[in-house]
């Protein structure tokens, strides 16, 4: 029913305190894009200005077309969810939901027949004469939902909506906004901090960071190719192992050698480099845990590193090792628990030794000074990230390593 | 990320108790000439940032006069013009009608009266002997020709000026509304109509509509007459010089001078106030703690574990709240009198022989005033020391049960801190609200005995004092300047206190 | 087994030192009220006296009251007052907690600030000028309830403090919910937050409401020396005064209780109200 269409917006605060800067996207009609980044990355402020609840600083926001940044809420078309449900606790669960389409002095019958065609859909149809106090949060979730459901609005804005939930239940929620995505016609914008929400619900995903986007894209683009260290670090639990290490070329080969290893780059990976004309250099090598192997003790292009903790998780094993270099470099390793018999298991307890090699195509490249993947593309139109000036924001950490991970 | 701990920290988590206790001290006071330092510092600032403002708004005001085009030129002296060739008639309305009104009043009456502030060269009251004709016989009447009322000149003076200065920030604001037209004008948006300003009045600038009445309550009702009454402090505005047979005039610093004057003895107007104001000090200190100690004691002992009937309990106290307090007070300074209840008791039944000066005793007064007032206000006490005690979180006291802490540990180490913090602010302004404490004290001994200068009781608060002034001495350049002074004493504890309670500083942690 | 009970001694010794302090405290706090009601009754005098239990039992006083003095006009005169009070400082007090707690714009700090600054002047300061105002207006002595309820209304909005705490307590987030759904702020503020406020109104409505029935200082100011504008606080007042009180005690003890029993009945009846605003208003400063 609409698109969205964000063009340089700024949000500065009163005390000079900028919470977003140079944010520019195009969100197409109906599609789910999630907006994803650490706690104060200036999520949920770029929603609450598509809301018309903060004012824009600089640029421009359109929907469908139209700019608003001068419109108030209500002449937006838009619903939203909030966190805390925000449910009017004086009304009943029926009022609630039949809220916005009173303010519109929409006729009663009206009112009636889509009230409880919502109720319906969400399932809440035998608690419309409760009031919110006497619902459980999950119900609750499902009035607010209902309440945004009812206007048929263009755009259904969602705060961190199953973030007070608890972990089962926010599972439940995840499909049921799955399921009913497909029933409205309404566009998504939907902010998280958790990746997993992000990366199950959203057609494209948002990744921000102090104030700007690092990232977007489909979540196997930010998955498979994540653009810098950040998302690379954000994405994916347990977190991206990274290495600072050399980068050797030989001819059309590329290798990389940690704790004095030689591992091969694949040779898809080894051809981006090439095209790029990339030579030796100082790296930060990024492994996933799921993307690490067992290598052959001895090989050249493996290591020992000797486990410190051992998390059983059910399917898998997490395995917190300490690689062999000075620093103690931590690697984490899952392995899936399902094929492996009672010796294989025990081989793995804290204090074992286990031989760890790094596939050439799981590896991700990353530029030390840049904090860049090697092999990312930069510079389209379609890419806010390439505008993000590295040389004063991060370059003091080169490891992301307090990042909040969802 | 959190500061990094510093060394001195460090040591201060080194020492044990009375360290501790002088290392905060001598902080205090280390501190205290770079926060004056600051606090100069910060009203500098404050001057510069409004000298800056006033300049740059004197910029803009000849800039959108060159700038913009002839509508907004000829707004500068007919106000409203270029809102109504702009289209936003009700606005343009508005703006000229107002000026159309100042006009007329400035020129017919707002100068005259600004001409008079000076209370100098007036028109005296006199008496003359007039003829009249009274059922055909004439007759020499002794006639009162009343001249100016200096007391009305100040106030229409005042509130003249205030009309000047409201003018010229409607002046301004319509110099900028001009500006603001033509450059939306400019970049082809469409202005806003009077319908929309109405229609904004619920909306985006419904705060306007919210506190039009009650600011505008406020100041008539309050700020205006603060402000005459603090020019009343600069005149001898008394009995002798009472409008309007009487005038008044300025005098100066004059009767503060009065205040700083330690002449010889002890019946000095300096002295009498110093008196007195040590007592309301004194009074607003324990009429404070007290009722707190003894109201979170009393519902401490109803809200134990195993006490039965709590809501009976409860209840009677809360009964004495409901009723009026000039009742009970009044009855209660009548039963304690020479003649009263208690005193004829005691001497009908032979336990004393004369009355007991329970009001006419000096210190005996005041210790009655102080425990009369702990029975008005302990169950007004009880009721918000039950509500915080309440919401003490029953971890705090179960952690501390299995650390070892006995009951009186308990209380020292949780609720009184957990009490201070949350109720900091009820007590600065139960505080100063005790200073100007004027029900118990008037409806009890009305300040008596009255054994100072000027008027004054030795159970007098400044506050009474200020009220007998006023009404029964008509006094009242004094009443002003001890009126100004409260103000001076409740600001300075106010000041301080902010600074030093951690709880009073942010109000929107709660939200 | 011997420490148990020697506990379970000490929790009773306790809970009966309680008990009896209780007790003792209730007495007290009770007597003067007792003695008041006892001593309207008493008809054989009219001055103070040395006893409390009446030696003759009547209700000449009460008769007295309605039929030979101005009471039952002060009795009006201030239950006017009060009523009027009670929905205006209530409006003003609104409106006041209202913009400041729910509403952001320019100068609401200071205003603040200003309201604060202006708390710390002393009451009545500024009596002789309001004296003066209202006396342009016509409105003391004979005019003097108009008058005070002028000026109590006037300036109520400055006791905005216990309502803001409350309204603070509102989340914001559901003045967004309702703009996001529709609502202009009058409506946000109509339709959802006045209602949530139904307990610091009713709060707010009875304090403004018991307030003028103790209000002494400047009514007497205003009506000064006319009986018709007084209000029950000055007219009983004034029957305590060195030459009335002989002739007028029991009088006033039998005005008194007529002034009590209405208002504490109301007031035990919303007493639930009041306690949370005293204390959610001590907690919020």
């Amino acid at each position: 029913m609409a698109t969205v269409k964000l063009t340089n917006v700024k949000k500065v605060y009163d005390k000079n305190v900028v919470a977003v800067q140079d944010f520019n996207l195009d969100i197409a009609d109906q599609e789910f894009v999630v907006f994803v980044g650490p706690s104060g990355c200036g999520k949920s402020t770029t929603l609450r200005m598509i809301a018309g609840l903060e004012d824009i600083s600089e640029g421009t926001v359109e929907i469908d077309g139209v700019v608003v940044n001068d419109l108030e809420p209500r002449d937006r078309d838009i619903a939203m969810v909030f966190q805390n449900y925000a449910l009017y606790p004086h009304l009943t669960v029926f009022e609630n939901i039949a809220f916005p389409l009173r303010l519109k002095k929409v006729n009663n019958d009206v009112v009636y027949e889509k009230v409880t065609q919502v109720a319906d859909i969400l399932d809440i149809t035998d608690y419309l004469m409760r009031k919110p106090r006497a619902l459980s949060g999950g119900q609750r979730q499902r009035v607010a939902i209902g309440r945004a459901m009812v206007r048929d609005a263009k755009v259904l804005l969602m705060d961190e909506p199953l973030s007070n939930l608890d972990a089962k239940l926010r599972n439940q929620m995840r499909a049921e906004i799955i399921l009913l995505r497909k029933r409205i016609n309404s566009t998504f914008i939907y902010v998280t901090h958790d990746q997993t929400e992000a990366m199950t619900l959203g057609d494209r995903i948002v990744i921000m960071k102090d104030g700007f986007i690092q990232q977007v894209g489909t979540p196997e683009e930010v998955f498979d190719m994540p653009v810098n260290l950040f998302v690379a670090g954000f994405i994916g639990a347990p977190q991206m192992n990274f290495y600072k290490t050399e980068l050797v070329r030989e001819g059309d080969d590329y290798y990389v050698t940690p704790f004095g290893t030689k591992m091969k780059v694949s040779d898809k990976k080894a051809e981006g480099l090439r095209e790029r004309g990339v030579e030796s250099q100082s790296i930060v090598l990024g492994v996933r845990p799921e993307h690490i192997t067992q290598g052959t003790p001895g090989a050249e292009d493996s290591f020992t590193a000797t486990i410190v903790v051992n998390e059983m998780m059910g399917s898998e094993f997490h395995l917190h090792t300490k690689c062999p270099d000075e620093d103690e470099s931590e690697c984490i390793v899952r392995i899936p628990t399902l094929k492996l018999d009672h010796e294989q298991r025990a081989a793995l307890a804290a204090g074992n030794e286990i031989n760890i090699a790094f596939g050439g195509e799981a590896m991700h490249l990353f530029d030390p000074a840049t904090e860049r993947n090697l092999l990312a593309d930069y510079g389209s139109s379609e890419e806010p990230a390439g505008e993000y000036d590295y040389s004063d924001v991060s370059s003091e950490e080169p490891y992301p390593e307090d990042i909040i991970n969802g | 990320m959190a500061d990094k701990i510093t060394d001195q920290e460090l040591r201060y988590l080194h020492y044990n108790k009375p360290m501790r206790l002088l290392f905060s001290i001598a902080n205090f006071f280390t501190s205290l000439p770079k926060k004056l330092l600051n606090l100069i510092f910060a009203i500098g600032r404050a001057f510069k940032s409004l000298g800056l403002a006033i300049a740059n708004e004197c910029i803009d005001i000849v800039t959108t006069f060159i700038n913009g085009d002839w509508k907004t030129k000829l707004s500068f002296i007919i106000m409203g013009f270029g809102s109504i060739a702009r289209g936003q008639i009700l606005r343009g309305i508005l703006f000229l009608l107002f000026e159309i009104v100042f006009v007329v009043y400035t020129a017919l009456w707002g100068v005259t009266w600004i001409a008079k502030l000076t209370l100098k060269n007036l028109t005296p009251t006199t008496t003359q002997m007039v003829t009249t004709t009274v059922a055909g016989i004439d007759m020499e009447v002794e006639t009162t020709i009343y001249g100016d009322n200096t007391l009305q000149i100040l106030i229409y003076g005042v509130l003249s000026i205030l009309f000047v200065f409201c003018f010229i920030y409607t002046w301004r604001l319509n110099v900028r509304q001009n500006k603001e037209a033509e450059a939306i004008l400019a970049s082809g948006k469409k202005l806003k109509s009077g319908k929309d300003d109405l229609k904004s009045l619920v909306d985006d600038q419904f705060h306007k509509t919210v506190l039009a009445l009650p600011v505008l309550g406020i100041v008539i009702f309050t700020v205006i007459p603060i402000l005459l009454m603090i020019m009343i402090a600069f005149t001898n505005y008394d009995f002798n010089h009472t409008p309007p047979v009487n005038m008044f005039e300025w005098v100066g610093w004059t009767n503060f001078n009065q205040l700083f004057t330690w002449g010889n003895g002890t019946s000095t107007f300096s002295a009498t106030f110093g008196e007195l104001l040590s007592w309301t000090l004194i009074w607003a200190f324990f009429a404070t703690f007290t009722n707190y100690f003894l109201g979170m004691l009393v519902a401490m002992m109803i809200n134990k574990k195993g006490i039965k009937l709590k809501k009976l309990w409860r209840g009677i106290l809360v009964l004495t709240i409901a009723i009026p307090q000039f009742i009970s007070l009044l009855y209660v300074s009548k039963m304690f009198s020479d003649e009263g209840l208690v005193n004829r008791f005691l001497i009908n039944n032979g336990v004393v022989s004369t009355a007991i000066p329970f009001w006419t005793d000096p210190t005996m007064a005041r210790v009655m005033v102080i425990l009369v007032n702990i029975w008005v206000g302990v169950p007004y006490l009880m009721l918000i020391t039950t509500g915080v005690l309440m919401n003490i979180p029953s971890d705090l006291y179960e952690s501390a049960r299995i650390d070892g802490a006995n009951p009186v540990q308990q209380y020292f180490k949780i609720t009184l801190p957990y009490m201070f913090f949350v109720t900091g602010p009820y007590l600065l302004t139960s505080f100063t609200g005790n200073m100007n404490n004027f029900n118990v004290i008037y409806l009890l001994t009305g300040g008596a005995p009255y054994t100072l200068s000027d008027s004054a009781g030795k159970t007098d608060l400044l506050i009474t004092w200020l009220y007998r002034l006023t009404v029964t001495n008509n006094d009242y350049k004094t009443a002003a300047v001890i009126g100004i002074m409260v103000f001076v004493v409740v600001a300075v504890i106010s000041l301080i206190v902010y600074n030093v309670l951690p709880s009073m500083k942010n109000e929107e942690d709660f939200q | 087994m011997k420490k148990a009970s020697s506990i379970h001694r000490n929790r009773i010794l306790s809970n009966t030192a309680i008990y009896i302090i209780l007790v003792v405290m209730s007495i007290v706090w009770l007597i003067p009220f007792v003695f008041i009601l006892l001593q309207s009754f008493r008809t054989e005098n009219t001055w103070m006296v040395g006893y409390v239990i009446p030696q003759q039992w009547g209700i000449d006083n009460y008769i007295n009251l309605f039929t030979q003095t101005s009471f039952l006009q002060w009795y009006k005169n201030t239950l006017i007052i009060a009523g009027c009070n009670a929905v205006l400082q209530t409006f003003m007090v609104t409106m006041m907690a209202y913009a400041l707690s729910r509403l952001r714009f320019k100068g609401r700090k200071f205003l603040m600030n200003a309201m604060l600054v202006l708390g710390m002047f002393p009451g009545f300061l500024t009596m002789i000028i309001l004296y003066y105002i209202l006396k342009s207006m016509g409105l003391t002595q004979e005019g003097a309830v108009p008058g005070l309820i002028l000026v109590n209304f006037a300036s109520s909005g400055m006791g905005y403090y216990v309502f803001k705490g409350f309204l603070d307590t509102i989340p914001k987030s559901l003045d967004e919910a309702a703009r996001v759904d529709g609502a202009t702020r009058f409506q946000v503020m109509r339709k959802i937050i006045l209602p949530l406020s139904k307990p610091i109104m009713i709060y707010t409505i009875l304090t403004a409401f018991m307030a003028p029935w103790a209000d002494y200082i400047f009514a007497s100011y205003i009506a000064f020396g006319t009986s018709s504008g007084y209000n029950v606080a000055v007219g009983l007042y004034s029957w305590l005064t060195k030459d009335m009180i002989n002739s007028n005690y029991t009088l006033f003890c039998a005005g008194g209780v007529c002034i009590a029993i209405p208002i504490t009945i109301l007031f035990m009846c919303l007493q639930k109200y009041y306690v949370e605003g005293v204390t959610g208003g001590a907690v919020k400063g």
